[in-house]
């Protein structure tokens, strides 16, 4: 139990840092590196770095509001019943 | 409430410097969103690796346990031979 928290742990800090990595490379750095240089190779075109933040914020927001619907409509129910 | 307005005032000087640069065309204009979403996209990483961080170095003390254990059979015991039911010994 221990190891399993502390192992997911450990991902959730890699995989935090490796997003914060790349995304500020490719936000920060990027714009200054020659149009041909080869590292372009590894990045898509700047429009997906606003794009797929938002597309992500707003895929989370409209689970998180399912979910918090779900919940309310549940609690709702078993009040009426009991 | 003084660290809210350390944190506003930071904001505020950030954009204003995105809106000087934008407005100076320094960086073309497709770019607006990109230092408020990069704010976003660094502040969900800040809270997801505070999270990693403190699964990570969240405290145990097994021994602590051992010892609720035996004074938890020492108080069934204490209160069965008072003659009070506490379930299963």
């Amino acid at each position: 139990m221990e190891l399993a928290d502390k192992t997911v742990g450990f991902l959730l800090s890699v995989i935090s840092l490796s997003i914060f990595t790349y995304y500020t490379f490719w936000v920060v750095i990027l714009p200054f590196v020659d149009g041909d240089h080869f590292i372009h190779k590894y990045f898509l075109p700047q429009e997906y770095a606003i794009l797929i933040p938002v597309f992500a914020g707003v895929t989370l927001l409209s689970l998180i509001s399912a979910f918090i619907g779900y919940v309310m409509l549940k609690s709702k129910k078993k009040k009426k019943r009991a | 409430m003084k660290h809210i307005l350390k944190i506003l005032g930071l904001l505020a000087a950030l954009s204003a410097v995105w809106a000087g640069l934008l407005e100076t065309s320094l960086i073309p204009y497709n770019y607006v969103w990109l230092l408020p979403i990069y704010l976003i996209v660094s502040l969900g990483c800040y809270g997801l690796l505070m999270v990693g961080v403190g699964l990570m170095v969240f405290p145990t003390c097994p021994q602590e346990a051992t010892l609720l254990q035996k004074d938890i059979l020492e108080a069934k015991d204490f209160l069965m031979r008072k003659g009070i039911d506490v379930g299963a010994a």
